[in-house]
């Protein structure tokens, strides 16, 4: 038994049913999808079993929610992505900042990219947009298409 | 050390330590940094939403043009996560041209930063010669490529220009050259008080703070955790080609100094075993222009850490999604821990221990305003202006 199949069944064991799907997608790669309660239990549970870097949080506009996917590596070498989705109206997920410090910038970038709250994440002030950016406004949002966004920062009133 | 006598000192955007725009605020007491707090996104140009409006091919091109130093390093990760959308290999020769061009990118690059280390202590006759030296290896890859910068040598399937067996005595005459200077460099490093003063016990960072903290690449091993994905994830012709990884012990700026001596080391070595190894063979495979959809993690171990690219396929020419995060960015909350307790003196060498690429970190959302006359230029008006010029030439 590959070692990626060995993990993969020892996750599907201790989740049991808030765990939706479980791929081995190639050697090294693993794809998870949980449900979005059990979030902070899975980081926790991976991190014991050794998955200690996280490579980054990628957001995703799907149609009925925002995908957050958790890159999480093992000894650099197993890369563990954990998909969850939430609701687009009001976003919001538990931070990981206490289990895994290293994930305080990339919970930011999504939070600007996307319009995801990080409950209890220290700081959520602008990381990548500018001070004056109009709230509410997601750039990497599907609804949010180029020329709108264009045109969003010529005028300058709607934005002070 | 009491609060109520700090103050706040902002840093950059203008260039701090490094010619490009990021901004630091910190809070010092006396002349101690006991806070800081950085602010990205001068740099961004919204390379990510604009991976969603061009197809695949042209995808290349754009993360060609995602950092000038690590050029290579991102076209390698972009190309690798369609292929293995795609589900095809590049041939072998093309798997050891991406190792050999990638080599050398971080020949230059590290050396590039060997000189900009040595210009932040004030040491420029160092980073004068440390500079002329790297021209050698920038003239290298001219002679593969064509191009100085953006080597565009990856394409999805493989390579897109051979190694031809004439040049193959000049790469290694030139390699040569670059190992002796490069040993010389370590000499000199290990017993110039000047760089010693400045550099040891400067800008520690712990083992453990540097695996919490999500550290990657050379910052990394500096603190004594032997991790690279060439070795841990192999790609390209990797798992072929015998390395070493070089780490340290010391956790500091003179650590992180010996690693990236270490490594260019390493890189010689590496390209003289490809050159020697490199099997004959078609240079790419033919792929199709749709891809079906899924989804694709790359990893690539870039001159400066794990640079981590994600996309997802809907099935058209183009993709639904596409994710990049560079190393600068990881390095940055490790960066932040190392400033704290030091001298405000110490702040630019820190700064640029991490070999921070700030064009890289900012990516996604494109403001590009031409500042007094309040007008985008988007791509056809670029186009049009581009058409006319070229009638008038």
């Amino acid at each position: 038994m590959r070692r990626e199949d060995k993990i993969a069944a020892e996750i599907r064991e201790k989740l049991k049913e808030k765990i939706i799907t479980v791929e081995v997608s190639r050697e090294r790669r693993i794809f998870a999808y949980i449900k979005t309660e059990a979030l902070k239990e899975s980081i926790k549970f991976l991190k014991d079993m050794g998955f200690k870097h996280l490579s980054t949080i990628t957001g995703v506009d799907v149609e009925d929610g925002i995908e957050l996917i958790y890159h999480l590596a093992l000894d650099g070498s197993i890369e563990f992505s954990l998909k969850l989705k939430v609701q687009k109206d009001d976003p919001r997920v538990p931070t990981i900042t206490d289990i895994i410090p290293g994930a305080v910038l990339y919970e930011r970038e999504v939070h600007d990219m996307f319009g995801v709250n990080f409950e209890g994440h220290p700081d959520l002030s602008p990381l990548i947009l500018p001070e004056k950016w109009p709230r509410n406004i997601y750039p990497l949002r599907k609804k949010y298409a180029l020329e709108r966004l264009r045109n969003l920062i010529f005028k300058e009133e709607d934005i002070e | 050390m009491s609060y109520g006598s700090t103050i706040k000192v902002p840093f950059g955007p203008q260039h701090p330590a490094l010619k490009e725009p990021e901004h630091f605020l910190f809070k010092i007491d006396g002349d101690i940094i006991v806070n800081v707090k950085p602010r990205i996104g001068y740099n961004h140009r919204g390379i990510e939403k604009a991976f969603e409006r061009r197809t695949y091919i042209q995808n290349i091109y754009l993360a060609e043009r995602i950092c000038g130093i690590c050029s290579d390093a991102h076209t390698t990760c972009y190309v690798q996560a369609i292929e293995d959308l795609l589900g095809v290999e590049a041939p072998p020769r093309a798997r050891y041209i991406r190792v050999i061009v990638a080599e050398l990118e971080r020949i230059h690059s590290h050396s590039l930063w060997l000189g900009i280390a040595a210009h932040e202590i004030g040491f420029d006759t160092l980073f004068m010669h440390l500079w002329r030296d790297r021209e050698a290896v920038m003239d290298i890859l001219e002679l593969i490529s064509g191009n100085r910068v953006h080597y565009a040598m990856n394409t999805i399937g493989g390579v897109r220009r051979d190694i031809a067996s004439e040049t193959i005595p000049k790469i290694i005459g030139s390699l040569d050259f670059l190992e002796k200077r490069t040993k010389y460099y370590i000499k000199v490093l290990r017993s110039e008080p000047t760089v010693l003063k400045r550099t040891v016990d400067i800008g520690v960072l712990k083992p453990e703070d540097a695996v919490e903290l999500c550290a990657v690449g050379p910052t990394l091993r500096a603190s004594g955790v032997k991790n690279d994905v060439r070795r841990d994830d192999p790609y390209a012709a990797y798992d072929e080609i015998p390395f070493n990884i070089v780490t340290d012990d010391g956790c500091d700026v003179f650590s992180r100094i010996l690693v990236r001596c270490g490594e260019i080391l390493e890189s010689i070595n590496m390209i003289r075993y490809a050159l020697d190894h490199m099997p004959s063979g078609m240079l790419r495979v033919r792929v199709p222009m749709v891809v079906k959809p899924g989804e694709a993690v790359s990893r690539v171990e870039a001159p400066r850490g794990e640079l981590i690219h994600y996309v997802k396929s809907n099935g058209s020419t183009r993709p639904e999604r596409y994710k990049v995060r560079s190393p600068t960015l990881a390095n940055i909350p490790a960066l932040c821990k190392m400033l704290i307790g030091q001298h405000v003196a110490d702040i630019p060498i820190i700064l640029a221990g991490i070999d921070p690429c700030f064009a890289c970190m900012d990516r996604l959302v494109f403001v590009d305003v031409k500042t007094n006359k309040k007008k985008a230029l988007d791509f056809e008006s670029f186009r049009k202006i581009v058409r006319k010029r070229h009638e008038l030439l």
